[in-house]
């Protein structure tokens, strides 16, 4: 789901830049109006990191095999973390293996960031009452699939009202469903991955889950 | 991490970070900015010429274009037959356009050239010394912080997964069938690796207080620009100027 370098003019890279500007100084002005905000980045780097791995892992969906995107799991656990998370992750993904690009690091933080963000806001929901499995499970599943699924519409409405070619509104319109519809498996496998994870993290270290 | 050993003695692996990461996303958002076909060759020309001055092998390149080129060639082979109005041939009930041609050249030509520079610049400069540039050209402290911890503990966390992967499959995992076992499995090793990162990093902090994280001035990032990096950064504006400049007079 990160958009190469080449595809998208100029005017909307930059924009992406700029929203991801916006949106990281948002992040970074809610993180240092904490006591310490230098207490939790060893936490936040290394769960960076395992996220970084664990978006690796390969489910396979027959005919093919979908990698994680885990945007809602980040959302979940990093809090406003997950945005300079989400960057940095984005620029080792582009400079290591040539996903994504330089020029659409901003426009594919929006892509991921934006609905991580969203997760972070709806795991949040679990608090309003004791959590146990079912209630952790169940904001899970909401938070995963929900950021997935924003993501993969940001994602198509960006990359098919932007290519370099003049499709008509009705064929523009199609494929932007038809990719939507070919990442519903996606949506349900991160959804289902956010639920089992929230509930594991629930029972062996319930802290976690307070974000950080 | 990324830069690669063969590229340590050309001309670019010793230029300063900060003008080589500035001139890098001058060139690629001026590139990005291109949409006129004849100016495609001059792209190309300006990455040809990069690449042979950085002293990278041509494998080096080869290699890392491999996954993206797959979203790529997919837009490719799909736009000379769903956009444009203008047929020039016909396959079956395929109809390809002059215009869906024109674009599927231009998405190519750019990510190849992007896609190029990018890996030039990042091989002929350690990951870590890029962070450091993105630092001292004001990147917040939070992200350059986080991209040194996570530089450092990737292959640390790297390693964990695929220690316990292995230990997974010995016990019979295999990972290639579909079901809610399989993904059940998957999120407990996502949530090991959890829990091992959390209880590591505060030992991790614990250990960087103790050496003074948070009460120390940064110090300075030791770059130091030479006549030769002012050089090439005003060659690099000037062609960025000359191809948005002729891209908007052929556009025009």
């Amino acid at each position: 789901m990160h958009i190469p370098d080449g595809i998208l003019p100029l005017p909307v890279t930059l924009g992406g830049y700029a929203a991801t500007v916006g949106l990281a100084w948002f992040s970074i002005y809610m993180i240092k109006r904490r006591q310490d905000p230098r207490e939790n980045i060893p936490k936040a780097s290394l769960l960076t990191a395992v996220f970084f791995t664990a978006s690796l892992i390969h489910i396979p969906v027959p005919p093919v095999s979908v990698h994680l995107v885990l945007g809602g799991l980040m959302g979940a656990l990093l809090g406003f973390y997950a945005i300079p998370a989400i960057i940095i992750g984005l620029f080792f993904q582009a400079v290591m293996f040539g996903h994504g690009g330089l020029t659409t690091l901003g426009i594919n933080t929006i892509i991921i960031g934006t609905p991580a963000l969203l997760a972070h806001y709806i795991f949040r929901f679990r608090n309003t009452a004791p959590a146990d499995p079912k209630r952790t499970g169940f904001f899970g599943f909401l938070a995963g699939s929900t950021a997935i699924a924003l993501s993969v519409t940001i994602f198509s409405v960006v990359l098919f009202t932007n290519i370099p070619a003049h499709m008509d509104p009705e064929t523009e319109m199609t494929a932007i469903l038809l990719l939507i519809a070919a990442h519903v498996p996606l949506m349900i496998i991160e959804g289902i991955i956010t639920c089992m994870t929230a509930v594991f993290l629930l029972r062996v270290s319930p802290g976690i889950l307070d974000g950080v | 991490m990324i830069c690669c050993q063969s590229s340590q003695n050309s001309c670019f692996s010793r230029l300063d970070p900060r003008f080589k990461l500035i001139s890098l996303f001058i060139l690629a958002f001026s590139f990005s900015f291109v949409s006129e076909p004849k100016l495609l060759p001059a792209m190309l020309v300006l990455t040809m010429a990069a690449f042979c001055l950085s002293g990278l092998p041509g494998s080096y390149i080869l290699k890392r274009l491999k996954i993206p080129s797959i979203i790529v060639l997919a837009l490719v082979f799909t736009l000379p037959v769903i956009s444009g109005e203008t047929p020039v041939a016909s396959l079956g009930f395929l109809t390809i356009t002059l215009e869906g041609l024109a674009a599927s050249a231009l998405v190519a030509v750019r990510f190849l050239c992007i896609i190029t520079l990018a890996l030039i610049i990042l091989g002929t400069t350690p990951v870590q010394t890029c962070v450091r540039a993105f630092q001292a050209l004001r990147l917040p402290w939070i992200m350059a912080d986080m991209a040194l911890l996570v530089i450092r503990y990737i292959e640390v966390i790297g390693s964990d997964y695929r220690r316990m992967r292995t230990s997974m499959v010995l016990r019979g995992f295999s990972g290639q069938r579909t079901g809610i076992k399989t993904l059940k499995t998957m999120s407990w090793l996502i949530g090991s690796l959890v829990v091992r990162g959390v209880e590591r990093s505060d030992r991790i902090y614990r250990a960087m207080r103790v050496r003074g994280y948070g009460n120390l001035s940064p110090g300075s990032h030791g770059f130091k620009a030479t006549k030769l990096d002012i050089l090439i950064f005003s060659a690099v504006i000037m062609l960025a100027a000359l191809l948005v400049g002729l891209e908007l007079h052929l556009g025009s």
